[in-house]
């Protein structure tokens, strides 16, 4: 696989998104929070005339969002026709994946090994490639929370 | 090649729904020659259209049609039901045809050869005959001029199919370039006025709107492309039934949402099955019946505002409210005892409650397991609703209401908690401001309620429905919006303040925020900031508010308005500013304003304010000073004359008793009446009216007409605007309509060669000493000048040419 990667650090880790699924980087503007909604939906927030639904990478892998640092900018991503700005603690770098994506022993936790498709090798070293759909979904664990208040 | 192939399909796809309508009306006159043509046009274009392809039946059967076709037109053959039956048929198979097409299958059935036998079936014995009653073919001079007939080469306006892709793309652009354009504007502001660019901004922004407007036009369709399909639809169903129907089409060019048709168009379906099959009689049955043979099916498309209204009319057997009635009861939708309260009318409702069928059998025309219930809730969906009327033996009337558009509506914007939400404006009946006590704040369980009107109304907390810190209702004044479901319920949301309101354009939103089940999509708002569009129907829902069958028929709107109007002796009650409580008449309280104090104008005789650019008496003020920066005051009506009753506080609308007490010696009183144990003066309505009732006056400011001086411009200018007036150009206002102020040595000139202005004039002089009954004021004398100024202003001529001036 020598397709081009966008590589972020999600809760400490590192983390690949397939650079043909991210349409843009932007600055994070004023976000509108959404009352009722599961945590790791940070809000929506309007790139022109379009409204994005920002996810909290963080909360969406059920870690929490005080511990790590908070990129002001945030990679746009659209899913079934619906664009999401996903906050991540850093956007790194762009860069060349050099492997299959692959599972190692032990797997990588049942959040991580939900929204992630495995470990791909890649130019600045190892990274866990994300399944995008999968991780908009977010934690089981607040979907049900949320399911139970409504 | 593909692209090929799919415009051919699509284009055969939409010949096919504008030419069905067509084949009926020839159906039911074959000599009509324009519908002839139309359906000449369409078996020659699909044939034309084969040439490009491999489809050899497909061109096997056009072309069949079209000589079966072009014999007719060419008047060798005559038209007769099995003959049209034949072309129709053939029509269906292209339909057929080009459906298998586009899914890529192969249409098995091959029996085309029967289709172009039959027609010729009919030719053969056609010919043979040689009928002498058969009209003498056409000469070609006739040909011509038929074919010169307006009506039968009418020219489709010309149109291009474009991907919807391509469509959203240029919505989103200009939305994106309002936005910018909105941007710019705010800096504009900042950096002050600027005449060289300020100019060519007001065009760009012209230009923009207008380029909006055509985007929101392109997305509309007119409703014909729906109504075209239903008389095909019409003639197979009374066909299978042995019915006659006739369907009578009107407002075909009312213009809808593409998305709406699309959306309505399954319901409106369901609706004429269900007449067809239901209402409208066999012709035996309505010959017995004293009506035609052949029934009458009306729809009708009409705009009013931001919604249409379908009415879908039959003059079939009605519905039979007994029948219902004892339906819903045994079927457990109402008690009898339920039933024996409900007017005929609302009975009628009930057909839309889930799990109502009156039909016995299941027919499979109408009864496929698709009930009314599903028709009502796909209106609702998108924001519509349908109520049915019915006369026994006469025919039952559907009416149907449906928003405009999907993707924009009339929002208002609310805060509550440092959120901005939107609400449909559609659903909003009234916004009030009131206190807690007015309001009557008193929680219930886990309900609360509110009094609106005299009405005990359920409240929700915005704050409470989005789990926000919620406000204490039961002390301080609050915003309400009352809402008004499509179903008829009507309950109150405490919201914290209106921010804005405008149209706004609604985006879908992520599938993980819609599963909240609070919003319904989002927008974005002038300044470029989201927002989420509340869902205000299943927030109801949610909550319980939604009434089950008891109160959906629950008094509507207008039945309320007639009950008011029938016990006369309602009165609005209030405490006036001077602590005293009062009452006066609903039918003469038009509507509660709130003023800023500013638009209070004392200086006059009598105290005015300004309200919508027009001018009002105001009374009830009295004689303390105002120290309050804002007044509500309540807005009466005569019908004819206004006038404006500044109170503290608005309490509630009660009924009268019959008796009222004897009044106090104040005029404007007309009894005292005796209501929660207190007495409150109730007004004299008349007395009101006669003395301070006047028309709505324009506020235009009367105009003033100053010496051409220096002096005049800069230093008496300002005092003159002060004092109400609007300093006119002596080039374009009339002297009689204005009040002229002239320096004394200008005026006598004037005076002494005849040509003073038509209207009133000031002196102004030069030096202080004068004799004491001079008729001119000392230039600096600001007392006199602007007492002078006040009295021509209030003198009749100058106010009623102020009025006239904004007439015109």
């Amino acid at each position: 696989m020598s397709a081009l990667l966008l590589m972020v650090q999600i809760g400490g880790r590192r983390c690949a998104i397939e650079a043909q699924d991210v349409k843009s980087v932007i600055d994070l503007g004023v976000i509108a929070p959404v009352p009722r909604a599961p945590s790791f939906i940070a809000g929506i927030t309007a790139l022109r005339s379009q409204a994005l639904t920002v996810i909290d990478c963080r909360l969406a892998m059920g870690l929490s969002d005080e511990v790590w640092p908070c990129d002001s900018r945030a990679a746009v991503v659209a899913v079934e026709g619906h664009s999401y700005a996903l906050m991540v603690d850093a956007i790194e770098d762009i860069t060349t994946g050099l492997s299959e994506p692959g599972q190692i022993p032990g797997g990588f936790g049942a959040q991580w090994s939900r929204a992630a498709d495995g470990m791909i090798e890649t130019g600045i070293g190892p990274a866990l490639l994300l399944n995008l759909p999968a991780l908009i979904v977010g934690p089981e664990t607040s979907i049900s929370r949320n399911v139970h208040a409504a | 090649m593909d692209d090929l192939l799919a415009e051919f399909i699509a284009e055969t796809r939409e010949m096919l729904e504008a030419t069905g309508g067509e084949l009926v009306a020839w159906e039911a006159d074959p000599a009509d020659r324009a519908r002839l043509d139309s359906v000449f046009r369409f078996v020659h274009t699909v044939k034309g259209n084969c040439g490009f392809f491999d489809f050899p039946r497909l061109a096997a059967l056009s072309h069949a049609a079209e000589d079966a076709l072009a014999d007719l037109r060419a008047g060798r053959r005559e038209a007769s039901a099995p003959l049209v039956s034949a072309v129709l048929a053939i029509i269906d198979r292209i339909a057929e045809m080009v459906e298998a097409i586009e899914a890529g299958e192969e249409l098995d059935s091959g029996d085309d050869a029967a289709l172009i036998a039959a027609l010729a079936a009919d030719h053969a014995p056609d010919s043979s005959a040689d009928a002498p009653e058969a009209p003498a073919p056409l000469l070609p001079e006739q040909l011509m001029m038929r074919r010169s007939d307006p009506a039968a080469n009418l020219i489709a306006p010309r149109t291009i199919r474009l991907p919807v892709e391509l469509l959203d793309r240029v919505m989103i652009g200009v939305s994106d370039m309002v936005l910018a354009r909105n941007d710019l504007a705010h800096r504009l502001r900042i950096a002050g006025t600027q005449p060289t660019i300020d100019g060519p901004f007001e065009r760009l922004t012209a230009i923009l709107s207008d380029v909006r407007d055509a985007i929101t036009r392109m997305r509309m369709q007119r409703i014909e492309t729906l109504f075209g399909a239903l008389p095909r639809l019409v003639r197979d169903l009374s066909a299978e039934l042995g019915k006659q129907v006739l369907i009578d089409l009107e407002g075909g060019n009312v213009e809808l949402d593409r998305e709406m048709i699309e959306t309505i168009r399954d319901p409106l379906t369901h609706i004429i099955r269900n007449a067809i099959d239901h209402g409208i009689e066999t012709p035996a049955a309505r010959l017995a019946a004293g009506k035609r043979e052949m029934g009458l099916l009306t729809l009708s498309a009409h705009q009013s505002g931001n919604t249409i209204a379908i009415v879908v009319s039959d003059d079939g057997r009605g519905l039979d409210a007994e029948k219902i009635a004892a339906k819903a009861v045994s079927s457990g939708l109402i008690t009898a005892a339920e039933r024996a309260t409900l007017s005929r009318e609302k009975v009628l409702q009930l057909i839309f409650e889930p799990g109502f069928s009156t039909a016995e059998a299941v027919s499979n025309i109408s009864g496929r397991g698709v009930g009314l219930d599903v028709v009502r809730q796909n209106l609702e969906k998108v924001g519509g609703s349908i109520a049915v009327s019915s006369q026994p033996g006469v025919g039952t009337l559907f009416t149907l209401q449906i928003p405009l558009t999907l993707s924009i509506i009339a929002g208002l914007t609310v805060e509550v908690a440092g959120q901005r939400l939107a609400i449909p404006q559609g659903y909003i009946e009234e916004i009030i401001e009131a206190s807690a006590e007015a309001l009557d704040y008193a929680r219930m369980g886990e309900t609360a309620l509110v009094t609106f009107r005299g009405e005990r109304v359920p409240c929700l907390l915005l704050a409470d429905v989005l789990g926000l810190p919620a406000p204490e209702m039961t002390q301080g004044s609050h915003t309400l919006a009352l809402l008004r479901l499509a179903s008829g319920d009507l309950f109150a949301l405490a919201i914290e303040r209106i921010h804005s309101h405008g149209d706004l354009v609604v985006k879908p939103l992520a599938p993980a925020v819609m599963k909240c089940g609070l919003y319904a999509g989002s927008a974005l708002l002038d300044d470029g900031q989201p927002v989420l569009l509340l869902d205000v129907t299943r927030i109801a829902a949610e909550h319980h508010l939604l009434s089950d069958t008891r109160a959906r028929t629950a008094p509507r709107k207008a039945e309320i308005a007639g009950d008011m109007a029938q016990s006369a002796g309602r009165v609005m009650l209030f405490t006036g500013l001077d602590g005293r409580r009062a009452a006066i008449r609903l039918e003469l309280v038009q509507r509660i304003e709130t003023i800023p104090a500013s638009a209070i104008d004392r200086s006059g005789a009598r105290p005015r304010a300004v309200i919508d650019g027009v001018i009002l008496p105001l009374t009830g003020l009295g004689d303390e000073p105002l120290v309050r920066a804002k007044l509500r005051l309540l807005r009466l009506s005569d019908g004819l004359t206004e006038l404006l009753y500044a109170v503290r506080d608005v309490e509630d609308a009660t009924e009268l008793p019959a008796s009222l007490g004897a009044a106090e010696d104040d005029p404007l009183v007309e009894g005292l009446a005796l209501i929660g144990g207190r007495p409150v003066a109730v007004l004299d309505g008349h007395g009101l009216f006669a003395r301070f009732g006047d028309a709505p006056r324009p506020a235009t400011r009367p105009q003033c007409l100053l010496p051409d001086t220096e002096w005049a411009r800069s230093i008496l200018g300002p005092l003159v605007e002060a004092a109400g007036y609007q300093v006119a150009d002596p080039a374009e206002s009339d002297a009689s309509k204005a009040v002229t102020i002239l320096m004394e040595d200008v005026y006598e000139a004037a005076s002494h060669v005849g040509q003073l202005p038509a209207g009133p004039i000031i002196r102004l002089r030069d030096h202080p000493d004068a004799a004491p009954d001079s008729p001119s004021i000392y230039r600096y004398d600001r007392e006199a000048l602007i007492k002078a100024l006040r009295e021509v202003r209030d003198s009749a001529p100058l106010a009623r040419a102020a009025a006239m001036g904004a007439v015109a």
